[in-house]
């Protein structure tokens, strides 16, 4: 349970979903207002999301 | 503005997982001390961006963009002058003494420093405050909603209010502070996108400084006057209203922004805590008043966007962000801006609920009405104040709704009961002379001096109360900063008068809590040089947009 409320887990995960839906809603779903928006925005969530799990996994390896 | 499948994907995600955090760390709240302290062991880089994030509540975001948008950059002033001074100012030399104290809340350091008296005042001007704060968030909350989403009133605010009870009613400070920082990186990856499209639509900050008037492309330049710039406030004003007193009296004295670095595992941190958050809030411009000032220039080139009108006529500057935000972003993106939106909301109310049940319990139950109660009873205590924060604050966000201009009053009685404050602190912590009757009577003195200077001058038609005028300042704004700094002189002079006349504390009392009395601390990791390093960065941003 401490691991999983370690907040770069929580930002992370949250990140990396939210990011995953940005990227999907590009390719599925067509729109006239910026789409390419989605994309973009969707990749750096995904790698922000990613970036603070990779921390949270070396933070946990290191106190392990 | 209407979301989709994909929107709402993004918003249900957002409140699946801050419901989840209060349900986790729920297990973790054992005490009193963690359900209101967080076991002061919150890391440095959490204190840090929650210690900006209290401040960031919707009223701050939307609010900037729409001072971007009347002012222009001069907005940043509340920030690289308004902000970054008295948070340098806090780690350096004022968290030595709230945290070397172990004062549980910043009323409990004046208990310690003063007398019961100047606690109860502070403690129940700050519990009162931060509830109707609270309301106000949420009736703003509810308000935006209905305008661009057409979600009812009522479904707002409760939505919102029962999301909030839960992840803080279960689990506490550390709850909400974990809610605020999510909500940190959500304003800012939810609105830069808006600030990176925006400046390319509008050409660039070349095409922003061709089609907005030359005053609201500068901070300092038009400020020898009031006549010169569009927030008719000049240098010394901006400087002695903004800059100290408004400024330090609320960075450096108010217990929502301070419990944030007092829950930091140790002393070091604690003090490196609102400087190194200082950094983002020097950037927050870049994020929060960027999108004004993109709105009024695209407005101004009839570029495909302007910014919405009242039902009056007038350009409605508050709809600056969300217009943006509807205007340009498609669903997806559009349900990751308006959870931003919605999470600048809560994380507010919930910073406001989390301060005002610490406060409640250890400066107005624990100090007044049960002194030897168990732990248990305490956060039991902590925990129903919790509740009746919530449901305080949904009645004063149905009171805001009925009474137009309660909003605007209760921001004017703030203001004089913020005016005077750092005064206190200023005078507690680095004159030993100072005695509890002087910062009583110092705070009260300034308080009532505040309002009645706010009587007998006029503003845009408001003040002279009193029924006589003898100033007119140019805007609103300079009245603001007028009245802080009657409050805060007032304080001052009476503060030493009455300390003159009255019996100071033993010395031997007062170690640990003045700084002539105080052991400087040997930090190996001296903040001073981080401090320094600061200021110079606010001053180059200063200088960049002079």
């Amino acid at each position: 349970m401490d691991k999983l409320t370690d907040l770069r887990f929580i930002i992370g995960l949250f990140f990396s979903l939210s990011g995953v839906v940005l990227i999907l809603t590009y390719f599925v779903v067509t729109q006239s207002n910026h789409p390419q928006m989605n994309l973009y925005a969707g990749c750096v969530m995904l790698l922000f999301g990613l970036f603070m799990l990779l921390m949270f996994y070396k933070g946990d390896a290191a106190d392990a | 503005m209407h979301l989709a499948l994909p929107d709402y994907l993004v918003i249900l995600l957002y409140f699946a997982v801050v419901l989840t955090v209060g349900f986790m760390i729920k297990y973790k709240i054992k005490t009193t001390n963690d359900f209101l302290m967080s076991s002061r062991s919150v890391p440095l880089w959490i204190t840090s961006l929650a210690f900006i994030s209290a401040n960031l509540g919707a009223q701050e975001v939307i609010g900037m963009a729409a001072s971007g948008a009347k002012y222009g950059i001069m907005t940043s002033h509340f920030y690289w002058l308004g902000a970054i001074p008295a948070m340098v100012f806090l780690g350096i030399f004022m968290m030595p003494f709230y945290y070397g104290s172990r004062a549980r809340s910043v009323p409990e350091y004046l208990a310690l420093r003063f007398d019961d008296k100047t606690r109860s005042l502070n403690a129940v001007a700050f519990a009162v405050m931060t509830i109707f704060s609270s309301g106000i968030s949420l009736y703003a909350l509810a308000l935006l909603m209905k305008i661009i989403l057409g979600w009812s009133f009522e479904f707002s605010v409760f939505m919102a209010a029962g999301i909030v009870l839960i992840y803080t009613f279960l689990g506490g400070l550390t709850s909400a502070v974990y809610n605020e920082v999510l909500q940190f990186f959500l304003i800012v990856l939810g609105i830069a996108p808006v600030v990176f499209i925006g400046l390319h639509e509008a050409g660039g900050w070349s095409g922003i400084v061709k089609n907005l008037p030359e005053a609201m492309t500068h901070t300092w330049k038009n400020m020898g006057s009031v006549d010169d710039n569009p927030m008719g406030v000049n240098g010394w004003g901006m400087t002695m209203g903004l800059g100290f007193v408004m400024s330090f009296g609320y960075w450096c004295t108010d217990f929502l922004v301070v419990q944030r670095a007092m829950i930091a595992r140790n002393m070091s941190a604690a003090r490196r805590t609102p400087i190194i958050a200082s950094f983002p809030k020097m950037m927050m411009p870049f994020i929060v008043i960027a999108p004004g000032l993109i709105a009024m220039a695209l407005t101004n080139a009839h570029a495909g966007f302007s910014l919405p009108l009242k039902p009056d006529g007038r350009t409605d500057f508050d709809m600056a962000l969300p217009s943006l935000i509807a205007h340009y972003y498609p669903s997806g993106l559009l349900g990751v801006g308006v959870t931003a939106l919605l999470a600048s909301f809560m994380s507010g109310m919930a910073g406001n609920v989390t301060a005002f049940n610490t406060v409640f319990t250890f400066d107005i139950y624990q100090a007044h009405i049960k002194k030897d109660g168990t732990d248990e009873h305490y956060l039991l205590v902590g925990k129903m104040a919790t509740v009746f924060g919530i449901l305080a604050s949904i009645g004063t966000a149905y009171l805001t709704s009925r009474f137009n201009n309660l909003n605007d009053f209760l921001q004017l009685v703030f203001s004089f009961v913020n005016g005077p404050l750092f005064a206190t602190f200023l005078l507690g912590m680095f004159w030993k002379r100072t005695t509890g009757h002087g910062a009583f009577w110092g705070l009260l003195l300034g308080t009532v001096f505040a309002a009645i200077f706010h009587g007998i001058t006029v503003a845009e038609g408001k003040g002279g109360w009193l029924g006589f005028n003898v100033y007119e300042f140019h805007s609103g704004m300079g009245q603001a900063f007028g009245v802080a700094t009657v409050a805060w002189t007032c304080c001052f002079i009476f503060t030493i008068l009455v300390s003159l006349i009255t019996k100071p504390k033993e010395e031997k009392e007062l170690e640990g809590l003045v700084y002539s009395l105080t052991p400087r601390l040997k930090d190996p990791k001296n903040p001073v040089y981080l401090a320094i390093a600061m200021i110079v960065l606010g001053i180059i941003l200063n200088l960049l947009f002079f």
